[in-house]
């Protein structure tokens, strides 16, 4: 076992992912939530990577992780926008108190 | 013999027909215009019969200045025939003249010349033509001449009988209204314009060339009378009697349209005569084709299809299409003759459709001179007399039956009627009766003779009882009048002509002896025909050649005796009750008085016309047989009545010839004048003669039964009233109630279900239809806001979702990959 | 074609167009509104005299014929033309529109509404008559259906909403079965064998016009119009025309197409229902008195005057020709019906309290005659017996139409004059009117007694011809049809006893009772003197009619016995 091989790289993946997944569900700041994301996302970049380094998908993965990346970027930009105007309206970020859209 | 004369006879008559047409258009409209005080439409109408008059008069002198026809022997006959004689020669274009050549008699009467033509065509289909066409023979000259004559007279005697209705107020008192008395506007003109237009109807009727035509004309006679029996149409009675008279005549116009259906579709022609048309083709005639040259049927005697062969004028046998001969069933020209004949029976009121002529009394006394007796009724004798080629014998004896039972009952009817023109009437039944028997019987030319005497003398009686009813002012009813002589002379004599000439009386020797002292003298023959007759007036001649005949016929047909014994009895009774007639009104006391006190004689201008037809009445007839009436309608007597018909040659029936009856001529005079002498010498008894007492009271109460039987007219009336009319309307009212209850409740019916079944579509498609719509659609909603629930908006939830959903999904997938694998 | 196209569409749209420009009019303005409509009418009415001089009487068949594609995916056209048929009934319309538009001044309600509808109905009563396409004769006829509901319903009498939709929904009826007919003729109209029709077609049209025989003549001009040869891409296609269809009909067109007998037979039934409730016929006839009863009279006129006529001209015109078989199969019925037509009505009107229920039934009673008149068709094995019989009696049904139509909208108007004045119908009622209104007495007992059948008047010559020309197709039903001529008589007279004659007015409003006016009297005046002008010289209008009717017998005649076979069928051999 000298080489890392994919497994590990899943397996810190997978870690990261439900590491994220955890902490989207148990943080109640909508800034916790949004680490939580970032966390699943790179989770699943990491994945991305991997395969696209160990199987002969080519450089399909690493663009995907590209785009991945790009597309948190965005999200977190929007994400803290929102964050923000919720803060403004209600002076707090707790993601239980903002259930406007419930049905 | 000039060509033209027949041309020139056509215009005359043709002038004489229309000038009443021009009368009556004018009369109407100007009459309603003008005043109700003027005599104008009088004047105009006098005006136009006198001038159809002279134009008849003139056509008669025309037509009496042609040559007759010379004899021909038979032989002769049918060698012109194959020649090709040209026995009818193109007239103007359009007429023709046809010279009867059949004659081969040993003693013939002199054959007169017919003429037909046509005046315009109504319709043509392919080779069928019906047109306005005349026919013009000395039959019609005679019709023409008397009816002129005789309208001339009535017109003149209406001017003075109508003149109550010369006002702004005629007060008519035998109509009563919910408040009073009634008056009205006089209707002068109207009475004149409807006699006009009579006049004219009747005068196309004989000028007819065609069957089709004559109906015409029957049906336009009938509406006149229809319009005259109703000219007060204020009464009941009126109108009633009117409506019963048009629709009685209507009943044998039925028959008399089956008539024309047979003929029509038999033969494809209605006229007549043989004709040659414009184009020079010829169109045959009825007569020419039924009969041959010597007026026998050619049979054709196959068992059970009896026909007879149709041949052309020239006795050559017509073909049908297919090459075989044309002919028609036998029983078809049976059917044929009494389907006319049933158009007779209505027009003539012959039994069993009399009972319109009594009621048709309802109508002004000239009405009844003109149209109910001398004219109108007996258009059913000319036209019997002129379709005579068409009857085989048994019509003929249908014919005369009906003519023997009509006389009869009539008469007896007549026995015990009060209403002096209800005598009348009944009498006028009879003796047309007389009529139809002579033609049944084969006595063409004695049945017109009949006709025409009859004309005279019963118009003559008519406006003598017109005069009395005048004269009394509106009374009708026999027993309140008596001794009227006295006040009324003129009309009393003159009434006694008639009455004498209608009982048929005669001086019996003074003919022996006035013709002996005429052929001493060697008078002209005429004359010594005219002395060596019987002294009587009109209707002994006529009525002797009847019976003449009817003795004949039952000699020969000894079954049909009782055809010989009705008449003979009937010229008894017809003396019985003429006299009780004449006796009641004008012999011995008054029985009323106050009748009696305001009688008065009536003007000139209408004793002027009674004059003129009792010297008619009473010398029309000169001469018998052998005076001029009667030679000039035997010249155009049908060719096969001179020789009679031998029993067996056509049927069972004989039909007397010229020379039988002339053998039985003496007798039969002779038990008809016995006959008729007690007859009135009954009446004499009865009415007449005080010192003998014979109290007719008396007899009316031995015999009660029989005096409501005749008194009641034999129960016609109730007869067909029960068996026709009420039928009828309880048919009217079944028909108008399977409208209302069947048709239309079969339609409610429809509408109803429709209403119902639409009222369930209705449910149905609330309930079920949109139901399931509905549920649907709630379903669905309730589904979604169930599931709104679920959308807590709560991020950390919708996370756990997530993770379940996740865990959910890839544990299926897992399990369902494992599944795949493991069985390989 | 073009001057003929401009004066048939004119006498058509004239009416359409006046009533257009009545919308224009101030709505005060009523007697403006009358004038113009009449003149209108009269003005249709000349127009329609100009047609006499234009037409030659001594030829047979379609005249001033014009033809314009309409709808040319269907092969509907726009089809106009008059013969012997259809030129007397087209007179007879534009004449009875007048007089009733005369009659109509005593309406007070909704003038413009009622003048417009007026116009109207008649322009589909014209085009109805003008109409050789099937598909404008069916147009023409629902055109002609709406307006008469309007005016019955609008301006009719108490009941006059269940008359209207009586009337409605049997017309409908009527014309919901033609219009079946309609279709199959089209959808049967198409050759089933085109390439060789297209060399026959081609063959025939080489040939020089002398050398075709006369079948051949005749059979060109049918294949050409379903065929244009000259024209390579126009396909077969059905028809609409009624003349074509005629021709196929007859079997001119074999062997290339034909109506066979049972469609012969189906279509013809179709139709005969259809037309048979417009004429009308026992059973169809009951919405015949609601619908004079409730009418206004100057709509009763119409209706009796022109509208019944178009059910016989419709048979004579449509379902005679083009189902020759069929006509012959139904013959017998069609005479059983039109005799027990005669008689029921006659009886029915016997047995009427309201005055013009009566008149209404009459005229059940007078058409039926029209029936017996046209279908006395009788056959042999040889073929027709009688030929001209039968043509006497189409004759006679045609002149019996014409006939009718002046008669009975005489005798409607009179009743309405009366019943303007007392508002009640009740025949037991009256009483005495000769001598209150002498004038109107002495024009409504003339009227009457045209109806009556008097001779010298025109009900006369078309009873007693189609009576008459009825004993060669059957004695019996002969003799019960004249036994029509006694209760006619009995009908009419009771009637006019009750109603004219008598000492006084027994009924209600007595005081209301005054002359009538010189309107009225004009109107009287004119139908009463073309009632007698018919009636003494009928042969003006038999010589405009015979030549047209003498050809329909012959092609009729000629199309049953072309072949034996069909011939055998008929007969039923």
């Amino acid at each position: 076992m000298d080489t890392v091989g994919l497994e590990n790289f899943l397996i810190v993946g997978g870690i990261l992912f439900v590491c994220g997944v955890v902490c989207m569900a148990i943080k109640r700041n909508a800034i916790g939530v949004l680490m939580g994301v970032e966390l699943v996302l790179n989770g699943a970049n990491l994945n991305f990577v991997a395969f696209s380094r160990y199987t002969k998908l080519g450089l399909d993965g690493q663009v995907l992780a590209l785009f991945v990346i790009v597309l948190a970027a965005a999200e977190a930009a929007i994400a803290l926008a929102i964050a923000l105007n919720f803060y403004n309206n209600h002076l707090t970020i707790d993601v239980d108190r903002a259930d406007e859209l419930q049905g | 013999m000039d060509p033209k004369t027949g041309e020139t006879l056509a215009k005359l008559l043709t002038a004489a027909w229309l000038l009443p047409l021009l009368g009556f258009a004018v009369e109407i409209f100007a009459g309603y215009l003008w005043s109700r005080r003027s005599k104008a439409a009088a004047y105009l109408a006098v005006g136009c019969i006198v001038g159809a008059f002279l134009c008849s008069a003139s056509a008669l002198y025309l037509y009496r200045q042609l040559p007759t026809i010379p004899v021909v022997h038979h032989e002769a006959s049918h060698q012109h025939g194959k020649a090709g004689h040209d026995e009818t020669k193109p007239v103007h274009g359009e007429g023709t003249v046809v010279a009867k050549e059949e004659e081969h008699h040993t003693d013939p009467a002199p054959r007169m010349h017919s003429f037909s033509g046509t005046h315009y065509v109504l319709a043509k289909f392919s080779n069928l033509k019906i047109s306005i066409d005349w026919y013009i023979d000395s039959l019609t000259i005679v019709m023409f001449a008397m009816v002129t004559l005789i309208a001339s007279c009535i017109h003149v005697f209406a001017m003075g009988y109508m003149s109550e209705e010369l006002t702004e107020e005629y007060e008519d008192h035998q109509v009563h209204t919910s408040h009073g008395h009634f008056s009205r506007p006089g209707r002068f003109y109207k009475f004149f314009a409807f006699l006009s237009l009579f006049c004219f109807s009747m005068l196309g009727l004989v000028l007819a060339g065609n069957i089709f035509l004559v109906f015409v004309f029957w049906e336009l006679v009938g509406v006149c009378s229809y319009f005259l029996i109703g000219f007060y149409i204020e009464r009941k009675s009126a109108s009633t009697a009117a409506n019963k008279a048009f629709i009685m005549n209507r009943v044998g116009d039925f028959g008399f349209l089956i008539g024309l259906m047979i003929i029509w579709t038999s033969f494809g022609t209605f006229q007549f005569a043989t004709r040659t048309e414009a184009d020079g083709q010829k169109q045959l005639g009825l007569f020419d084709m039924v009969r041959g040259a010597d007026g026998k049927l050619d049979l054709q005697d196959e068992p059970g299809k009896k026909a007879v062969l149709l041949t052309d004028d020239h006795d050559h046998p017509l073909l049908a299409a297919d090459g075989t001969r044309r002919s028609i069933p036998y029983i078809l020209l049976i059917g044929a003759g009494l389907g006319v004949f049933a158009g007779c029976v209505g027009k003539s009121a012959q039994f069993p459709l009399q009972t319109w002529l009594p009621d048709a009394m309802e109508g002004p006394t000239p009405v009844s001179a003109l149209v109910h007796s001398a004219t109108m009724v007996a258009a059913g004798v000319y036209l019997a007399g002129r379709f005579y080629p068409m009857f085989v014998p048994e019509v003929q004896l249908v014919i005369a039956y009906v003519g023997a039972i009509t006389l009869f009952v009539a008469a007896t009817i007549a026995i015990v009627a009060t209403d002096i023109k209800r005598v009348l009437a009944y009498s006028t039944i009879s003796q047309l009766g007389y009529m139809m028997l002579a033609i049944g019987l084969g006595g063409w030319a004695a049945g017109l003779f009949h006709l025409i005497t009859h004309a005279f003398f019963k118009s003559l009686m008519f406006l003598c009882s017109g005069s009395v009813i005048y004269g009394c002012h509106h009374v009708q009813e026999m027993p309140q009048m008596g001794g009227l002589r006295k006040k009324m002379p003129i009309t009393a004599y003159t009434m006694l002509i008639g009455v004498i000439a209608i009982c048929g009386l005669a001086i019996p020797g003074v003919d022996v002896f006035f013709g002996g002292v005429a052929a001493k003298l060697g008078l002209p023959a005429s004359f010594q025909n005219v002395m060596s007759e019987k002294w009587a007036f009109s209707g002994y001649h006529s009525k002797d050649a009847i019976v003449a005949t009817a003795m004949t016929y039952a000699q020969l047909n000894p079954l049909h005796a009782l055809l010989f014994i009705l008449p003979l009895a009937g010229a008894g009774i017809t003396a019985f009750y003429m006299f009780r007639l004449w006796f009641y009104t004008f012999a011995g006391k008054p029985r009323d008085q106050h009748v009696y006190d305001h009688a008065h004689e009536s003007p000139w201008l209408m004793t002027a016309p009674l004059i003129l037809l009792a010297a008619f009445a009473a010398f029309c007839a000169c001469g018998g047989e052998k005076g001029f009436l009667f030679t000039m309608l035997l010249g155009s007597e049908p060719a096969h009545v001179a020789d009679g018909l031998a029993a067996g040659a056509t049927s069972k029936l004989a039909l007397p010839s010229h020379h039988q009856i002339h053998d039985n001529h003496a007798t039969a005079g002779f038990y008809a004048l016995v006959v008729a002498a007690v007859g009135t010498f009954t009446a004499y008894l009865f009415y007449g003669a005080r010192q003998f007492k014979l109290n007719p009271s008396e007899v009316q109460s031995r015999f009660p039964w029989l005096y409501t039987f005749l008194a009641e007219k034999w129960r016609f009336d109730d007869l067909y009233d029960v068996m026709f009319v009420k039928p009828v309307h309880i048919v009217a009212r079944w028909c108008a109630a399977t409208d209302r209850l069947v048709f239309d409740g079969i339609l409610h019916g429809a509408c109803r279900i429709g209403i119902v079944v639409s009222h369930w579509d209705r449910l149905f498609d609330e309930n079920i239809v949109d139901g399931l719509v509905n549920w649907v659609s709630n379903v669905t909603y309730g589904a979604g806001s169930s599931f709104r629930y679920l959308q807590t908006g709560r991020l950390r939830q919708y996370v756990m979702f997530i993770v379940v959903g996740v865990v959910l999904v890839g544990g299926f997938g897992l399990f369902w990959l494992m599944l795949r694998i493991r069985p390989s | 074609m073009t001057q003929h196209l401009y004066l048939l569409s004119l006498i058509i749209f004239l009416p359409a167009i006046g009533a257009m420009l009545l919308l224009f009019f101030n709505r005060k303005a009523e007697e403006a509104m009358r004038y113009f409509a009449l003149m209108v009418t009269a003005i249709t009415f000349v127009l329609t005299l100009f047609l006499l001089p234009a037409f030659d009487s001594s030829k047979a068949g379609i005249q001033l014929a014009v033809s314009v594609p309409w709808i040319q995916s269907w092969n509907v056209n726009y089809q106009l033309g008059v013969d012997g048929i259809n030129l007397p009934l087209v007179l007879l319309t534009s004449l009875i529109s007048l007089l009733a538009m005369l009659a109509s001044w005593s309406i007070q309600k909704e003038i413009r509404g009622y003048l417009i509808l007026f116009l109207l109905l008649e322009t589909g009563m014209l085009g109805v008559f003008l109409a050789l396409d099937f598909f404008l004769f069916y147009v023409f006829w629902e055109v002609m259906l709406l307006p008469m509901y309007f005016l019955i319903g609008v301006w009719g009498g108490p009941r006059r909403e269940y008359a209207a939709i009586k009337f409605f929904l049997y017309t409908l009826f009527g014309g919901v079965l033609m219009l079946i007919a309609v279709l199959m003729f089209y959808f049967n109209s198409t050759p089933t064998d085109t390439a060789k029709l297209q060399g026959h077609v081609a063959e025939l049209a080489k040939k020089d016009a002398k050398d075709l025989t006369a079948a051949e003549a005749k059979t060109l001009p049918v294949l050409r119009g379903l065929y244009n040869v000259e024209n390579a891409k126009a396909s077969p296609r059905g028809s609409f025309d009624i003349i074509e269809l005629q021709a196929i009909g007859q079997g001119l067109a074999a062997p290339f197409l034909g109506f066979n007998r049972t469609l012969q037979i189906v279509a013809f039934i179709l139709l005969f229902i259809g037309f048979a409730i417009k004429v009308p016929v026992f059973p169809f006839h009951t919405w015949l008195p609601d619908a004079h009863v409730e009418a206004p009279t100057p709509i009763s006129m119409i209706l009796a005057g022109v509208l019944l006529k178009m059910g016989g001209y419709g048979i004579i015109r449509i379902a005679f020709p083009i189902c020759p078989l069929g006509a012959q199969y139904a013959a017998f019925a069609m005479v059983l019906l039109g005799v027990w037509s005669i008689i029921y009505g006659a009886f029915a009107a016997l047995a009427q309290t309201d005055f013009k229920r009566m008149v209404a039934y009459s005229s059940v009673s007078h058409m039926g005659y029209v029936l017996l008149g046209l279908a006395v068709w009788k056959l042999n094995e040889n073929g027709t017996v009688g030929k001209e019989y039968w043509e006497m009696g189409i004759n006679g049904a045609m002149f019996q139409m014409l006939g009718h139509g002046i008669s009975s909208a005489g005798m409607f108007f009179m009743v309405g004059v009366i019943y303007d004045r007392v508002h009640h119908r009740d025949l037991n009622k009256f009483g005495g009117l000769m001598g209150l209104m002498p004038l109107y007495g002495g024009l409504a007992v003339g009227l009457f007694f045209a109806g009556l059948g008097l001779p010298g008047m025109c009900g006369f010559i078309g009873e007693v011809f189609t009576v008459i020309s009825a004993w060669n197709y059957n004695k019996l039903l002969a003799i019960i049809s004249a036994t029509g001529v006694i209760l006619t008589a009995g009908y009419i007279l009771w009637a006019v006893q009750r109603v004219y004659l008598g000492p006084e007015y027994k009924g209600p409003h007595g005081e209301a009772i005054t002359p009538i006016n010189e309107r009225e009297a004009m109107i009287g005046f004119t139908l009463l003197g073309l009632a007698i002008f018919f009636g003494v010289f009928p042969g003006l209008m038999f010589d405009l009619m015979g030549p047209s009717i003498k050809q329909l017998v012959d092609n009729m005649d000629a199309a049953l016995t072309v072949s034996p076979e069909v011939l055998k069928t008929a007969v039923g051999g």
